[in-house]
């Protein structure tokens, strides 16, 4: 991490810029409330991308399974159970509940047909899975352009806004008055975050959930142990007599669910609607998950660690457009040299080098 | 009518030139055994690079040839070290080209983006888009591929370049240079995908923008590589098609009535349905990946 950020900080020196200034807004990043959103929906794909990657399956499909599974709260939301003035609690409930199903089967259906791909014939799912997320994206660009076309939407071609009935947010008013000093600023500062969390609390009790499901499924059943074993040693799988293209399947299948699951919570907690083309507005969750998934060294207790610290870097990406520091592209180049220098750097930790002198 | 025929060669050329390149730069790096998930990080720097080379007048030539060297060269460089790095260490070859994937949009944007604001329109600075210019840069490209062709399969190199994809330890035991032969196949591979990724400012959209990277047409060349199962030759017709369904969509629509977002699912559709039906068939010999590809030198096995 720290060489990571060294290195960084030289390559901003060598191109004129104080390092200093711009690890500084690095550093506030850290403490931004603005980081509590990326975080949430971060840990979550990042559990869910874990799940494949701990049985040796990379899925990098996370995109597509997020955005098949958003399709998929459009259409309960808007077109099949549209909201009604005076639609009673019961069923507004009830649509959110179902439309959470729905997206977490199609994300589960889309990581599926990956495993099957992966599976039965024989085909490495990182091609696979990257073809299905541009399927994916060009199959929800018409359906957002024909069948869930919005009518409100000031001629831009989008789907109309969900409901506010079934948006999944809670506002607590700003807070009018802080303290002085170093504790007024401190409790100013936790009340931000504490207005992020309740803004999106489903996505705290969404966490809670999927990580507690990766725990069980993982360490608790016998599909978790053949994942993990299917991970290390797939041919001792094979030869103990185990289908492990079933077992490929029923991976993939679990990590796309659990992807379309938080898609779910991202559309009724923020979004609120899909853009046209969506391959050009979307935040790359899927792809920056993985990211996550890696950081983590595919440790179960690292997950929300390496998600925090791929948030603050995105949020530094906008701290340092605010301070005229740079713009897209230091929050581009900033985590992906962090994960370069990561990533080579692991290698010295995995391994011990020597050098011998011959003669 | 003439005009309007002339006017499908230019586009179909300009989509073709950029696709075909890229893909077979690809193919040469991936046939070497390094999983190249960068590809679309580099197609976008290289993008940058070219705007940067095309109008900056670097010592003291500018224009769109300068723009297509500068981007080649930018692209070696960046695979030279991707391909030293991913051989001498044994590290996750697609965590590290996710990861410098984003270091390419980055870079792209900082190269291409000051350059790109100081001239009002990058079409002046782009290859002129003329039938005369265009079966000259088709008869350049095809040109390329052959010779790549027969560099992979009927030279001394070639072969060293497919051991090492295949199975690289015993390419080494037989006396092959793993990481210099990787190194050769890195430096070739990330030329042509520079070249050919100069096209699609130069050529294709006679324009550049830091939005274009989100579109994800290094993707698109990754998927037609593998659509035509890494063969230099059969990337041919499938960058023709492929190209064409990217660059025609609009066209489509009004003449088939294809919605346009369909057709543009249509290549990654059929790559799917290629790679299924090649590891059915006996195409899987020649037409699979590389049997080493994404595997560490020094490591029997170990992907995350």
């Amino acid at each position: 991490m720290i060489a990571g950020i060294l290195f960084y900080a030289t390559i901003l020196a060598l191109m004129g810029r104080n390092p200093v200034e711009v690890i500084y807004a690095l550093a506030r990043s850290f403490v931004s409330p603005g980081i509590v959103k990326d975080f949430l929906i971060l840990s979550m794909l990042g559990y869910a991308l874990y799940v494949s990657f701990k049985g040796a399956l990379f899925n990098i499909g996370g995109e597509g399974q997020f955005y098949i599974a958003a399709i998929g709260v459009i259409a309960i939301t808007l077109s099949l159970m549209p909201w009604s003035p005076g639609q009673s609690t019961a069923k507004t409930i009830l649509v959110i509940v179902l439309a959470v199903f729905v997206a977490t089967l199609l994300g589960g259906l889309w990581g599926l047909l990956a495993g099957v791909f992966r599976g039965y014939a024989g085909i490495d799912e990182v091609p696979v899975t990257l073809l299905l997320n541009y399927v994916a994206y060009y199959t929800v660009d018409y359906l957002v352009y024909s069948i869930f076309r919005g009518r409100h939407t000031y001629g831009y071609i989008r789907t109309d806004e969900i409901p506010e009935a079934y948006r999944l947010n809670y506002y607590l008013p700003p807070r009018t008055s802080s303290g002085e000093g170093l504790l007024g600023s401190l409790s100013s500062l936790a009340y931000q975050f504490l207005r992020e969390f309740a803004l999106y609390y489903a996505w705290v009790i969404g966490l809670a959930v999927v990580a507690l499901v990766v725990y069980f499924v993982m360490y608790r059943t016998r599909l978790g142990l053949l994942i993990r074993i299917h991970g290390s040693n797939s041919d001792y799988l094979r030869a103990i007599g185990v289908d492990v293209c079933r077992v490929a399947v029923a991976t993939l299948a679990l990590s796309g669910s659990l992807v379309g699951f938080t898609a779910s919570l991202y559309v009724l907690g923020y979004l609120g609607r899909l853009p046209y083309p969506v391959e050009e507005s979307t935040a790359n969750y899927g792809y920056i998950a993985i990211l996550v998934a890696w950081l983590a060294v595919l440790e179960y207790k690292l997950i929300p660690l390496a998600a925090y610290i791929v948030a603050a870097l995105r949020d530094a990406g906008i701290n340092l457009q605010v301070a005229q520091l740079g713009g897209t592209e230091q929050t581009f180049i900033s985590i992906g040299l962090l994960l370069t220098v990561f990533t080579v750097v692991k290698v010295f930790t995995e391994y011990r080098i020597e050098v011998r002198h011959s003669g | 009518m003439v005009e309007a025929y002339a006017g499908l060669v230019v586009d179909l050329v300009a989509a073709f030139a950029t696709f075909y390149l890229v893909a077979v730069g690809q193919s040469i790096v991936e046939k070497s055994g390094v999983l190249n998930l960068a590809i679309d990080g580099v197609f976008f720097l290289a993008t940058g690079a070219a705007v940067y080379g095309a109008v900056s007048g670097l010592l003291g030539f500018k224009g769109p040839l300068v723009g297509t060297l500068v981007a080649g060269v930018i692209a070696l460089i960046f695979g030279l070290f991707f391909n030293w790095i991913t051989t001498v260490l044994p590290l996750s070859q697609g965590a590290l080209g996710l990861s410098l994937m984003f270091v390419g949009y980055g870079l792209g944007i900082i190269i291409g983006y000051p350059a790109r604001m100081k001239v009002g329109n990058l079409a002046d600075y782009a290859y002129p888009a003329d039938t005369t210019t265009a079966l000259a840069t088709l008869l350049a490209v095809v040109a390329f591929g052959v010779a790549a062709y027969f560099m992979l399969e009927r030279t001394s190199l070639g072969a060293a370049i497919r051991a090492c994809g295949e199975n690289p330890h015993a390419a080494a035991s037989m006396g092959v240079d793993i990481v210099k032969t990787r190194l050769i196949a890195g430096a070739l591979g990330f030329l042509l995908i520079g070249i050919g990724s100069s096209f699609f400012p130069l050529m294709w959209l006679r324009g550049w923008d830091v939005k274009s990277y989100v579109l994800g047409y290094g993707w698109v060349a990754y998927t037609i590589a593998l659509a035509a199962g890494r063969h230099i030759l059969l990337l041919i017709p499938f960058s023709l098609v492929i190209g064409g369904l990217f660059r025609e969509s609009v066209r489509l629509q009004a003449v088939l009535g294809i919605p346009v977002d369909l057709s543009k699912a249509v290549p990654y559709i059929a790559a799917l349905i290629a790679m299924v039906f090649y590891s059915m068939t006996k195409l899987k010999k020649t037409l699979m990946p590389p049997s080493s590809l994404g595997k560490p030198f020094y490591r029997e096995e170990r992907t995350i």
